[in-house]
């Protein structure tokens, strides 16, 4: 019983890393229409900044901090490259996101080699309810928490967060009353990018990450985000819960080797359950 | 107020508007009238400056707010958010002013746009374009769609203002009796030009004018 | 007739090539002319049927393990050639099924899906040699000839990619293409010509696999081994670049978009391993060139980089209203 509270807890201390890349994805497509393979690099980002902030005697928090303002940046310059130049369309500027991800490969070769690198975290464990966890997965839960609470708030709340929706809602009319949706744009993608840094550096202690691990954290995010068709954050959320859960138990079971094929498969059954419900029409890309 | 001179506005190679001129004077209501796909819309949407001309000039002294065709509000955002952006470029978040105009719109305040009714949403629609705080207010279709006791409503509001305040209207209008009556001078666009201009009070007796826009029995 | 000339001196070029070159290059146009099989059924997904295949790589692998392991068992290399195409078409007839109702980006994630999952059970698999994969896979050979050298499986290669060739051509100019050529730009007004849109791209889609798959058999022979590392995620994104260069939907830009790709990156290669360079270069080289080359085509050339050179798309396209900030 313990054992399996404490897959359940490091399992949604997995989901919440996921759902903080996969929040930016919906984030980055409400407002763009833009599906941003570039997700998982700026997780990837900030993470290694992090390993090597630490490394250099920069003290924690600060070293986070800096980490996802980097990550941040690249979400900026990212989105200026998808949809910085008018008329592109979305599918085409997934492509354009795609060659980001491959870009930033390059960068970081030459910035931090290829081997994978970790960072110290919280270090020692606590028993919860006879259950060993470590600190690192509860503050990973904790900080998640935090995150979507304030982006209830800012988009709930804000005036700059309600145009942000605005523009997810009715992009023709948001430039009718003013609003530079292109802008608007450029800043769910930093958005996105601060997400996917806060995801990194939170993931960073728990597991070691290497330039290439964007892959399995977008595939990841993109799977938790297909439960909310991509526009739904607490639908989102909810999957991402139940992906960290079902491969963490997975693995704590005795079929670590495929969690991968388990986050997949479901994303796969839940995109092929959604397509059949669909009208053919309403679906035709822009 | 609004002076367009040889507006040439195309989609790809299809021309939507050829060398349109128009004026409106401080404080005038002007309406433009025409059929479907003449190109009203397409001239109201480069006057927003939401589309740009191939060649020609538009200029417009002061704040222009549009009220575009079909209302177009956010569907997911409460009234009172439909409204507070609608006050993106002037910076004013206080929506009171809308509330005493259209004192249904705070009956329905935090309900979502999407609910509401025709008559309702214009009026959203017309509220938002308020807290711009314009001085010329381009309305694309008032009346397409709704009951004509909001049509006179809604018309009683803008003739009050443009009265009170000198608000500039450019009325776009498929309901020509409508027009004929706010408005001072109209211009008839079609096929992307404009076919007849003038008084409204001769536009009516011209027999082609009449034919075309006042032949069947609206409002 | 300029066209037919042109035809001709290509094919004499390609025939003549493998006799001049020596090994270390036969294998760079070895390796040219599989990644050009594939890249005309990439070409031919995403500018006929408007789908983005993130997994390409996936059928060039069901290819490579088919025949690697018929060849493996016992199995004459021709019939296991052969294999190979229909093995990757029937998979991707398999899951084209529920994955082609996808659209857009849900279909570019699934089919990368595909290839990660494919992947992951090719090295756990014990049939499939695990992680080390498949080695000692004999030579290809007809009867009783065996290809010994490199420039017998250049030939071979390139009579693949005649035929990838010839049949891609066929299809364009079918009825059923021309019909095909609606669909990449709306699907909406294709169904409603009463197009039947669902088996097209299924076709479509299973003939861009073997073309992969064609490619993969073809490889397994020459290297002689198949691992799961032999078809990362980048081989797939790698043929994107190649077909986005070429131009969408033509044949013979992606063809020349597979020949601009593996020699620039041969090149760079070359310049990484001179003296004084770093460990990482050729890596580094290679990914920055794939990036910057996709970007730069998207967002500038759309219509790919072979067709503005010759510019015979650019004056039949026309732009959309201008629209201001």
């Amino acid at each position: 019983m313990s054992a399996f509270l404490t897959y359940l807890l490091n399992g949604l201390a997995v989901g919440c890393a996921i759902a903080l890349i996969a929040s930016g994805l919906v984030v980055i497509h409400r407002v763009t229409g833009v599906v941003n393979f570039a997700q998982g690099t700026f997780a990837v980002v900030a993470g290694l900044c992090t390993s090597s902030l630490l490394g250099l005697g920069f003290p924690h928090g600060a070293s986070e901090v800096a980490a996802v303002l980097a990550a941040t940046v690249a979400g900026l310059l990212t989105g200026l490259a998808a949809i910085g130049k008018p008329g592109v369309t979305p599918l085409s500027a997934l492509i354009v996101t795609l060659g980001v991800g491959v870009l930033a490969y390059a960068v970081e070769i030459v910035l931090w080699g290829d081997q994978p690198r970790s960072a110290p975290g919280l270090a020692g464990a606590v028993t919860v309810a006879g259950a060993r966890v470590q600190t690192q997965y509860l503050l990973v839960i904790g900080v998640t928490a935090l995150t979507f609470v304030a982006l209830a708030l800012f988009f709930g709340r804000t005036y700059l967060g309600k145009a942000l929706t605005a523009c997810a809602s009715n992009p023709y009319a948001a430039r009718v009353v003013g609003i530079d949706t292109r802008r608007m744009g450029l800043l769910a993608f930093a958005l996105g990018g601060l997400l996917g840094g806060i995801a990194g550096v939170l993931v960073t202690p728990l597991r070691p990450i290497s330039f290439d691990t964007d892959v399995t954290l977008i595939v990841n995010g993109f799977a938790a985000a297909v439960f909310g068709a991509l526009t739904r954050p607490v639908i989102t959320l909810a999957g991402a819960l139940l992906l960290g859960v079902a491969e963490t138990m997975a693995a704590g079971y005795g079929y670590g080797s495929h969690q991968l094929e388990i986050a997949l498969g479901l994303m796969l059954i839940v995109m092929i359950v959604q397509a059949g419900r669909r009208t053919t029409i309403s679906e035709e890309p822009a | 107020m609004i002076e367009v001179r040889d507006l040439v506005v195309s989609y790809g190679t299809a021309t939507a508007l050829e060398h349109v001129s128009l004026d409106v004077a401080k404080g005038e209501m002007v309406a433009l009238l025409g059929p479907n796909g003449a190109g009203k819309s397409t001239l109201a949407n480069t006057l927003a400056g939401l589309l740009r001309p191939a060649s020609g000039t538009v200029g417009v002294g002061g704040r222009l707010a549009l009220i575009p065709e079909g209302r177009q509000l956010f569907p997911d955002l409460s009234v009172a958010d439909n409204l507070v952006l609608g006050g993106w470029r002037s910076g004013e978040r206080d929506p009171s002013f809308v509330y005493e105009l259209l004192p249904r719109l705070a009956e329905v305040a935090r309900r979502p746009a999407r609910v509401l009714s025709g008559g309702e949403q214009q009026m959203v629609a017309f509220g938002r374009a308020m807290m711009s705080r314009p001085s010329v207010l381009v309305v694309d279709e008032l009346s397409l769609g709704l009951a004509p006791r909001v049509i006179t409503d809604l018309a009683g509001h803008l003739a009050a203002l443009n009265r009170s305040q000198g608000l500039t209207v450019l009325l776009i209008e498929q309901n020509a009796r409508l027009a004929f009556e706010l408005c001072g001078r109209a211009y008839v666009l079609e096929s992307g030009r404009v076919v007849a201009e003038g008084d409204c009070a001769d536009l009516a007796d011209d027999p082609k004018v009449a034919g075309a826009y006042l032949g069947g029995a609206i409002t | 007739m300029i066209r037919l000339v042109a035809g001709v001196l290509a094919a004499a070029v390609t025939l003549a090539l493998p006799a001049v070159l020596d090994d270390s290059a036969l294998a760079v146009y070895i390796l040219l002319g599989l990644a050009a099989m594939v890249t005309v059924g990439v070409s031919l997904l995403m500018g006929y049927a408007g789908q983005v295949s993130l997994g390409q790589g996936a059928f060039y692998a069901v290819g490579a393990y088919t025949a690697a392991l018929l060849a493996l068992n016992g199995v004459p290399p021709l019939a296991g050639l052969v294999a190979a195409p229909v093995a990757a078409a029937l998979f991707a007839v398999v899951i084209g099924l529920p994955l082609l109702r996808l659209r857009g980006h849900h279909l570019a994630f699934a089919t990368l899906a595909t290839q990660l999952i494919l992947l992951s059970l090719a090295g756990q698999l014990e049939f499939t040699g695990g992680d080390i994969g498949l080695q000692a896979i004999p030579q290809f050979g007809v009867g009783s000839v065996e290809f010994g050298d490199a420039a017998a499986y250049a030939y071979l290669t390139w009579f693949g990619v005649a035929v990838v060739m010839l049949l891609t051509h066929n299809v364009i100019t079918s009825r059923p293409g021309r019909a095909l050529r609606a669909l990449a730009t709306s699907e909406t007004a294709a169904a409603s010509a009463g197009i039947p849109v669902g088996r097209y791209k299924l076709t479509v889609f299973a003939l861009s696999a073997a073309f992969a798959g064609l490619a993969g058999g073809v490889y397994c022979f020459y290297t002689g081994y198949v691992a799961p590392g032999s078809f990362p995620v980048l081989i797939s994104i790698q043929y994107i670049v190649m077909a986005v260069v070429g131009g969408l939907g033509t044949i013979w830009g992606a063809v020349a978009g597979a020949a601009a790709i593996t020699l620039l990156v041969q090149g760079l290669d070359q310049l990484a391993g001179l003296p004084g360079m770093p460990s990482y270069a050729p890596s580094v080289l290679s990914y920055a060139v794939y990036a910057l080359v996709l970007i730069v085509v998207v967002l500038f050339l759309p219509q790919g980089l072979v067709p503005a050179l010759t510019g015979r798309l650019s004056r039949t396209r026309t732009d959309p209203p201008v629209e201001t900030r």
